[in-house]
């Protein structure tokens, strides 16, 4: 047995007198030959042990008469504190942070509105009461009563009756306020949105948290009953709007009145954002786009700030800031036209000839055409046993590459494509942004496709030579969203450079101090040879001067342009009904010096040209009326022409 | 053997303070008594079955304190250097893959147990500190000899505050304090090394989250989280003062059952006695109390050696602190910071602690005939 793992109760077993030797051994010579020394050693150590036993009572002494206080002096009071728990606690909501637009015009707002509540266990008479209420209410005493039984959840807790009353309830209620015993109106901000619809998939709404979200780790901080940003940008600044809730802890009285505030924090209000946008140019784009579905984004093209969003159609956010009913929110999921979706940055669409301008840089630069590249359109295109057409018929004649642009000519496209081979278009397509997110950071963004790059090579498997001659002219295996089309024009338009788009300028508190500010991010410069990009700008111009893009024009002003009908399905029948064609139209103007960039995509709207381009030439009259009073607006010139 | 058996045994009734070992048996008893009758029909089914772990705990400190008996408390002492160390690691792993509760991470899992080692901390401190100055006796009278236990407490303070667990940093701050001064440290020094401290706690303060940044700043500014923190002191004194003075009786405390006090079994679990019984249950409650330390106060006093000495009055500033700090708190006179009752409060790690504690009051009360 060792004496190290069994420590000294085997000592103590083997050798009890050994082992009191060893502890003479141990303290020996101070127990033997000082024991005095001993004592004096630990005289000065028995004083302040003293010393703490005195401490020590004056502590416990203390706690004595503090419960003498609470329990003796107070106790009554606080009896009748505890029989009813007349200690409320009241959170009070942090009124929500103000959003206004570029030249300060107020976007979004709160406004007050009241609850109804009612504590039966603080009413005298609950029949009177209940009998009362109902009157002022419209409701029957018997509805009110089974309100009053649902809402009970804990014995003192007041009831929700009705959320958010209106005015005359209000005075009602204040009005015979001794008569209502445990009846009270709570004063809570809710979000208020000005323009109604306007801008609503940007800017979002606010609704309770719900169940779900409260027990995902992310809302920990959340409790039942707290309001918070949903969607856009109420939900992505949710933590610069929300401010910060106070509370109020309350005392009532018998009857459930406040007797005494007995402590209130105040709630701090949310920071204030700044937005990009013009809320003027927004509701032209919005009433442009009145009655259609669909989505235009208007930006900076240098800067890459969001001028105006729209997707249509829209739905009111004021709806939810109420609680909305189940009836409400079925209708809004269920609608065929999505009114919840951001269709600019959620919508996916083949971008039809708009894509051309990808076709015309990616053959520019493999070197495979030159501007005076001629080829001659009749109409049709075989390639083997295939064969494709113009959606010209008869065809277009010969034309060189601003030709092609203006007219949209298929045929042209569909040689150039071949020629510049799917791995260039892909490469092209990538660099301006095409096939991943903006990165706005609003909400789930869809990617867009983009066909694979090394679907380049003629040997990748279910690649053929027909798929890059469709991709060419933006149908088939190629979609974007209206979002990476406005990023690519404006790629184009200011010489090569793509920003990420951004639509808050700054975060500001209550005082007008500056909590954040924001500014142009460059993703980075294209690698594509400026010089190309200049040619399709021109080939842009003549889109709109002469081309399948001129209702799009304005006299004075160098506009330039691309037209875009994409087809939803293959037959001859789709210029009917619902099953018509997307338009699109992307823009950007002075050409020579672009103050902005627009896209435009009019779901099921027909020929881009007819439908598109006209919604674009009055959001650009608007944007340089506003910006520049000098410039005209007349009607536009000649009649336009038919087709994309 | 067996002749060795009996004598122990023999020795060991004799010499047992049985008075003592009752008190601590009398308070893990009525802590099951009070986490019973504060988790009332209204708790959720976990809150409901508090109790009996709880009983379980008492039931192993109780145990576990009778074989502390057998041996003579010098054995500890042989182990305080290795307790320590084994406790400080646990502290580093706690921080590194503990398991998380209420947003701290204080507990280390061992099989289906959970173990907190920063409560084992207090006492191996106060064990550690009893070894290193009765090796160094002779040294007493140097200010040298007080620079290396305050390091040796620093450093689990720091572990224990990164936590974050701010209650029982500043336990160990105390312990350490009270027996360093006994031990004669000048109260300049102390007040030396608190600014010092003071000096560190910024650099500490930058290696926390920030949420636990907010959960310490609310303990020290409750009026930050007017939901939570002032609002459970507001009705822990309504509980309190609503016991009057004899109190609601067995079973009837509404203020402390009806949840309207949050964590009311571990920390607030006074306010659930001092509402069932009342200005006279309290004051039993703190008599109780005042006996067990003045029990520790004469061992401490009455000691042969520096080792006894040293951890008799570690243990008493130990528990009398806890006690003062924690009803302090709960009925308002002192900031919220989580310090649970000895023996009284629920938790395992708590209950195995003080209960180790008295063990150690019983063995040097046994053995201090024999030196």
């Amino acid at each position: 047995m060792d004496r190290t793992s069994r420590s000294a109760l085997h000592r103590d077993s083997r050798d009890r007198t050994a082992r009191y030797a060893e502890a003479e051994d141990q303290q020996g010579c101070s127990l033997m030959s000082g024991e005095r020394d001993i004592s004096n050693r630990t005289a000065p150590f028995q004083k302040r042990i003293r010393v703490a036993a005195a401490v020590i009572s004056v502590g416990i002494l203390i706690l004595v008469l503090r419960l003498w206080a609470l329990q003796i002096l107070e106790g009554d009071r606080l009896y009748q504190l505890s029989l009813n728990n007349r200690l409320r606690l009241r959170p009070v909501e942090a009124p929500r942070g103000l959003i206004f637009d570029r030249h300060g015009e107020l976007m979004v707002e709160n406004l007050a509105s009241f609850d109804l509540y009612a504590t039966p266990e603080d009413m005298p008479d609950v029949e009177e009461t209940v009998r009362r209420l109902a009157v002022i209410l419209q409701v029957s005493p018997d509805e009110l009563r089974q309100r009053l039984a649902q809402g009970q959840g804990s014995s003192s807790q007041p009831v929700l009756v009705r959320k958010g009353v209106d005015e005359r309830t209000v005075i009602a209620v204040e009005e015979q306020k001794i008569d209502l015993p445990g009846v009270s109106l709570q004063v809570r901000p809710v979000r208020a949105y000005p323009n109604g619809g306007s801008a609503a998939t940007l800017l979002g709404y606010v609704t309770e948290v719900s169940h779900t979200q409260l027990k995902s780790k992310e809302f920990r901080d959340f409790h039942p009953g707290e309001t918070m940003g949903q969607a856009g940008i109420e939900r992505r600044y949710d933590a610069f709007i929300r401010g910060v809730d106070g509370g109020k802890q309350i005392e009532v009285d018998a009857v459930g009145r406040i007797s005494r505030l007995i402590r209130q924090v105040e709630p701090q209000s949310g920071f204030n954002l700044h937005l990009t946008l013009d809320n003027r140019l927004q509701r032209v784009a919005e009433e442009a786009l009145q009655g259609k579905a669909g989505a235009l984004i208007a930006v900076h093209p240098s800067t890459g700030e969001i001028l105006a969003m729209v997707s249509q159609p829209s739905y009111d956010p004021n709806q939810f800031s109420q609680r909305l009913t189940p009836e409400q929110w079925r209708k809004l999921v269920a609608d065929p036209r999505h009114p919840m979706q951001n269709k600019g940055l959620q919508g996916q669409y083949a971008p039809g000839s708009i894509f051309k301008l990808v076709t015309a840089l990616a053959a520019l630069e493999k070197g495979a055409i030159r501007p005076d590249t001629r080829f001659t359109c009749d109409g049709t295109f075989n390639l083997g046993s295939h064969v494709f057409h113009d959606w010209k018929k008869g065809g277009h004649g010969s034309l060189d590459l601003q030709q092609a642009i203006a007219n949209s000519c298929n045929i042209y496209f569909y040689h150039t494509a071949l020629k510049a081979g799917i791995g260039e278009i892909t490469r092209v397509a990538r660099e301006l942004g095409l096939g991943a997110p903006s990165g706005l950071g609003l909400g789930s963004e869809a990617k867009g496709i983009i066909p694979p790059k090394t679907a380049g090579s003629p040997e990748a498997a279910g690649w053929y030579p027909g798929n890059t001659v469709m991709a060419g002219i933006g149908q088939g295996m190629v979609t974007v969203t209206p979002m990476q089309a406005v990023m690519m024009v404006s790629a184009i338009a200011n010489g090569g450079t793509l920003y990420r788009p951004w639509v808050v300028r700054k975060v500001e508190a209550l005082d007008r101090e500056l909590i954040e500010e924001y500014g142009p991010e460059r993703i980075r410069t294209v690698n594509i040879d400026p010089d190309n990009l200049a040619i399709v700008r021109e080939g842009m111009q003549a889109v709109v001067s002469e081309g399948t893009g001129n209702r799009a024009k304005i006299p004075g002003l160098r506009v330039a342009g691309k037209t875009g009908t994409a087809q939803v399905v293959e037959n001859s029948d789709s210029q009917r009904g619902d099953k018509r064609d997307h338009a699109w139209f992307v823009s950007f103007a002075p050409a020579d010096h672009p103050q902005i960039a627009i896209a435009v995509v009019v779901e099921h709207g027909g020929f881009g040209g007819q439908v598109a381009a006209p919604i674009a030439r009055s959001l650009l009259e608007a944007w340089f009326k506003l910006s520049d009073e000098s410039i005209p607006t007349q009607p536009a010139g000649p009649e336009p022409t038919e087709g994309d | 053997m067996d002749t060795y058996l009996m004598s122990t045994s023999r020795r060991t009734l004799l010499t047992f303070d049985w008075r003592l070992f009752a008190v601590a048996a009398g308070l893990a008893a009525l802590s099951v008594l009070v986490i019973y009758s504060t988790s009332g029909a209204h708790a959720s089914l976990a809150r409901q079955s508090l109790y009996l772990k709880q009983a379980t705990w008492a039931v192993i400190g109780l145990v576990a304190v009778i074989p502390l008996c057998l041996f003579p408390y010098r054995a500890t002492s042989h182990l305080a250097y290795l307790i320590y160390g084994f406790l400080l690691v646990s502290l580093v792993l706690v921080s590194l893959i503990g398991r998380s509760g209420l947003g701290a991470q204080r507990w280390l899992s061992i099989g289906p147990f959970a173990f907190q080692p920063s409560e084992f901390m207090k006492l191996s401190l106060i064990i550690l500190l009893a070894r290193y100055f009765e090796d160094r006796r002779e040294q007493l009278h140097t200010s040298r000899i007080f620079v290396l236990p305050i390091l040796l407490t620093l450093v689990p303070m720091a572990l224990v505050l990164r936590q974050p667990d701010l209650g029982t940093a500043i336990m160990l701050l105390l312990i350490a304090a009270s027996i360093l001064i006994v031990m004669g440290l000048k109260i300049r020094y102390f007040l030396l090394v608190g600014a010092a401290g003071a000096a560190v706690t910024p650099i500490l303060w930058h290696f926390l989250h920030d949420y636990q940044k907010n959960r310490i700043l609310v303990f020290v500014y409750p009026d930050m989280d007017p939901m939570g923190v002032g609002y459970h002191v507001a009705q822990s004194k309504i509980a309190v003062g609503s016991g009057g003075f004899i109190g609601k009786g067995w079973m009837a405390a509404t203020q402390s059952q009806l949840n309207f006090l949050p964590a009311n079994h571990t920390d607030f679990v006074f306010a659930g006695l001092a509402e069932q019984w009342g200005f006279m249950g309290a004051l039993g409650l703190l008599l109780v109390y005042a006996y067990l330390l003045s029990r520790g106060l004469r061992l401490a006093k009455d000691a042969s050696d520096l080792f006894s000495m040293i951890t008799s009055f570690g243990i008493v500033s130990m528990i009398a602190w806890q006690m003062v700090i924690n009803i302090g708190m709960v009925t308002g006179i002192m900031p919220v910071v989580g310090i649970p009752l000895p023996l009284l409060s629920y938790g395992g790690s708590s209950m195995l602690v003080n209960m180790l504690a008295v063990g150690l009051l019983l063995n040097i009360q046994k053995y201090r005939y024999q030196y």
